[in-house]
């Protein structure tokens, strides 16, 4: 009884926002990245966000009528299919809205709009606190080295958790990027596997010395009381996929839009979900991540020159934590309408344990690689921060947004940019994957069993079990790939992993084995006498398709066919 | 922008430039125009200029043929920054990925705010404002405006599009065809012949254009068929004459000596079928244009090339 009441006290407790008063906490100081100071500047933004929506529909009362329309009747439909208690409520406010729409005056719809507006905004608003993100800088490497290996706590604190360091990398132009802080605004938009993403993330910035983010959460995450503590007070704002009036994805917009022109760092994943595949992400729409676009603009209209920089990264995990269930969904062809899975890996806690206590026997399991920051019109920028045309000489960012010479804001003009923007994201991340062993063995083993299957096709051939492959075959056509990537990495079409560069071909087949053991239900594959027997022909697909765009060029003569099936999967690099 | 509104620039003295120079000179714009040989004088409110003094205009097209783009756009882009337009009216893709020239120019200077100029325009007919009409490809509205604005009007008829790939790949595939058609003509094919193959070439330059990014839609508009129409109906566009001559029996320098650049349909049917050989994308059609270009195949041998292929649903 006790126990459950503690449990019950110590959940509130996480998955609420602290907002304890400003003065116990440090004040910011003037070069402090600007989340040190959000929650002072809070409600001011919750305001500006109603008051720019609000104008948007000033003088437009058809407009404003079925805006309010639209968003009613939409939230009636999700709050009735929801049922619960908490829905109740707001069922019986919107109700009364929709009841009372056709009879109000102007100025009380715009007041309608200005009350919804502002519960919107302040439900999406984040909190962050000085003092947890200063908590979190000194025991996240303690927790997480605690979680994957115990027995290894006081060497690590000796050591400062070099292993840690070990087994998450980051790569990439960080010195460049920490004086680009200082300068502008970064937009990081990174590839997304996994929900492990925004933590692994946050950890990374920590730990490189580069500034927090605000970024977006999908609202079931908050439901998990340790990342949503971490989430409410580390910058996150809540984005509930659930809703889909108009009304909201426009709040949305608009809050993530003033976030950026106020300075706020922030951090998009401009795939929209988790890439189901194991693709990387090739056409990007981008999203919220347009925002930045438009606030560049905005500044600039008003008179403030403060760039802004989008920075692609990669995140590359060796294992990814909800593979199966990921790979199962993309199978289905339900990746878009199952847009919010609550039941994968990542809602367990045990997976979550026997994840991390799989990842300490791996080297370099997870590689961040940060990509050549871009601004807001795909022009890539100097140490300087400043934009570089192709010839290599410096362009004025604001040109983009004048016309006949005066800054002005354009949302149709920079849905153009925004576009522009995700192909050209799109292509950094081709460039700034990096390839880790078990991807390489995934390929050549699946490659194998595509030549074993010519005719089937791609779903005949994901139900084939227990196809095999010669180890000291797969030993040769690993050493061979390998071999052609790192002609692919010293070209700057990609990047390897440290194990793929440093260590012989058939201890890398040992090191995925390893890896494929033990963590999923059934291992990708397993060694059997001189032979590796195919187990999770899903799981093969998922790892290997990271190597799609290359599938062609890593192939001999004797591979090409099955190379070629495979390219077709996802085109070219 | 430095430079003074409302001008616009072409890049390329041949008939198409001098065809938007007059088109644009109608709509009360004046015009700067760079050529590398100046065929013409200058007439009044068409200036000849150097290259880089076109960074004056708000608005610039290149009228030059696809091999010389990329090298005049970096030389240019020199001189342009983001407030620029850039719109190409080239039939021609780039490289073994099929870029398009609206890549190119992307690529090559700062300017994005770039387009295509397609469908069924001929210079002769722009130039002296004959009626018609086209389509600018842009992803941005503001050139949407600015193509209708410098060159449209009464008599030509701008319609817009935002799919850029669609309709660069559409022209490029219509230039191919015009040539294919003019050829079939030219060794006695008939018209039902003409138009199994101009429709099944279509179709596959379709499914090659969607697999790039483009909407099929766009090949079904003026950037596609109905530019193909204005192309079989002999609106006596150099392709035509390409392709005549190719079933004469000249030799392709001879051609290219004669008929300038405009050879860049036989290049463009080299690298689709090249691309769709690789891709596993089927483009028969295409590929055996590229053979008959090539004089790989005869023309004896055409019509059983032709017709002797699968035949399955539409």
């Amino acid at each position: 009884m006790l126990a459950a009441l503690m449990r019950s006290l110590m959940f509130r407790l996480l998955s609420q926002p602290l907002r304890l008063p400003a003065f116990l906490g440090p004040a910011a100081r003037p070069d402090d990245p600007q989340i040190f100071r959000f929650n002072g500047e809070r409600a001011g933004i919750i305001s500006d966000v109603v008051r720019r929506v609000a104008q948007h529909y000033a003088g437009q009362p058809e407009r404003l009528l079925y805006l309010l329309n639209e968003a009613g009747n939409a939230e009636i439909r999700r709050l009735a299919s929801q049922g619960d208690l908490e829905a109740s409520d707001a069922l019986g406010d919107w109700r009364r809205l929709i009841k009372r729409l056709g009879k109000m005056g102007e100025e009380e719809r715009r007041g309608a709009l200005r009350d919804i507006v502002g519960r919107m905004a302040g439900d999406i608003a984040g909190n962050f606190d000085v003092r947890v993100y200063g908590l979190a800088t000194k025991i996240i490497p303690g927790l997480l080295t605690a979680i994957m290996s115990p027995g290894d706590m006081p060497r690590q604190l000796l050591s400062g958790f070099r292993s840690l360091d070990e087994r998450i990398l980051a790569e990439g132009p960080i010195e460049k990027l920490r004086r680009l802080a200082k300068i502008g605004t970064l937009v990081l938009v990174p590839t997304h596997s996994s929900n492990l993403d925004s933590v692994a993330l946050g950890y990374v910035l920590m730990r490189e010395q580069l500034p927090p983010v605000v970024y977006g959460a999908g609202k079931n995450l908050f439901s998990n009381p340790l990342l949503s503590f971490f989430m409410h007070n580390l910058g996150a704002y809540q984005i509930d996929r659930r809703i889909t009036a108009q009304l909201y994805k426009e709040v949305l917009k608009t809050y993530s839009c003033m976030m950026i022109e106020r300075g706020y760092h922030s951090l998009f994943f401009p795939g929209g979900t988790r890439s189901r595949s194991g693709l990387v992400e090739r056409r990007l729409k981008l999203g919220l991540a347009g925002t930045g676009v438009e606030a560049f603009a905005r500044n600039q209209a008003r008179g403030i020159s403060r760039p802004v920089y989008f920075v692609p990264a990669t995140l590359n995990y060796a294992l990814v934590l909800e593979a199966e269930t990921l790979i199962e969904d993309h199978l289905k062809g339900a990746g878009q309408s199952r847009y919010i899975i609550d039941d994968d890996e990542s809602s367990r806690a045990e997976a979550w344990f026997k994840f991390f206590a799989k990842l300490r026997q791996l080297k370099s399991a997870m590689v961040l690689r940060f990509g050549e920051p871009l601004d807001p019109f795909c022009n890539p920028v100097d140490d300087e921060g400043r934009s570089l045309a192709p010839s290599g000489r410096t362009v004025d960012p604001a040109s983009y947004v004048k016309f006949h010479g005066v800054a002005t804001v354009d949302p149709a003009r920079d849905a153009g940019y925004t576009r522009e923007l995700g192909d050209a994201i799109a292509r950094e991340y081709q460039r700034c994957t990096v390839i880790l062993w078990t991807q390489l063995v995934a390929h050549v083993l699946y490659r194998q069993l595509v030549a074993q299957t010519p005719e089937l096709d791609l779903f005949g051939r994901q139900r084939v079990r227990g196809a095999t492959m010669p180890r000291a075959q797969l030993v040769a056509e690993v050493g061979e790939a390998r071999d052609r990537l790192l002609g692919f990495a010293a070209a700057g079409r990609v990047h390897v992993g440290p194990v793929l560069q440093s260590q012989p071909p058939d201890h890398i087949v040992d090191e995925a084995l390893t890896a494929w053991s033990g963590y999923h239900t059934r291992p990708a594959a397993s060694a059997k006498g001189n032979d590796i027997v195919i187990e999770d022909p899903n799981l093969l697909l998922f790892y290997q398709n990271r190597l799609v765009p290359f599938a062609e060029d890593l192939a001999t003569a004797d591979t090409l066919t099955a190379a070629r099936t495979i390219a077709a999967l996802g085109g070219r690099a | 922008m430095s430079g003074a509104a409302g001008k616009v620039g072409v890049v390329g003295g041949g008939a198409f430039g001098w065809g938007l120079a007059h088109a644009a000179r109608r709509a009360g714009r004046e015009v700067l125009l760079w050529s590398r040989r100046p065929q013409r004088e200058a007439v009044a409110g068409i200036t000849l200029v150097g290259l880089r003094e076109l960074a004056a205009a708000d608005l610039i097209f290149f009228a030059v043929p696809s091999p010389v783009l990329p090298e005049l756009a970096r030389e240019l882009g020199e001189h342009l920054d983001g407030a620029h337009y850039l719109v190409h009216v080239s039939r021609g893709i780039v490289g073994d990925e099929l870029m398009t020239l609206s890549q190119v120019l992307r690529s090559a200077t700062p300017c994005r705010r770039v387009g295509a100029l397609a469908g069924p325009l001929v210079a002769g007919a722009l130039e002296r404002g004959e009626p018609g009409g086209g389509v600018i490809a842009s992803r941005f509205p503001e050139v949407h405006t600015a193509v209708r604005e410098a060159i449209g009007g009464k008599q030509l008829r701008i319609y817009s599009s935002d799919d850029v790939i669609g309709a660069e790949f559409a022209s490029t595939a219509v230039g191919l065809m015009a040539m294919a058609v003019a050829y079939a003509q030219g060794i006695g094919l008939g018209p039902a012949t003409l138009a199994v193959m101009a429709s099944r070439g279509m179709a596959e330059c379709t499914r090659i254009g969607v697999q790039l990014g483009g909407r099929a839609e766009t090949f079904a508009g003026l950037a596609g068929n109905g530019d193909l129409l204005a192309a079989v109906a002999g609106d006596g566009r150099p392709e035509l004459a390409v392709g005549r001559e190719l079933a004469a029996g000249t030799l392709l320098a001879d051609i290219r000596r004669q008929g300038g650049a405009y050879v860049e349909g036989i290049e463009s049917a080299r690298r689709i079928a090249a691309y769709a050989r690789r891709t596993g994308a089927r483009a028969p059609l295409v590929s055996l244009c590229a053979d008959v270009f090539d004089r790989k195949i005869g023309s004896a041998e055409v019509v059983e090339a032709l017709m002797s292929r699968q035949v399955g649903g539409e």
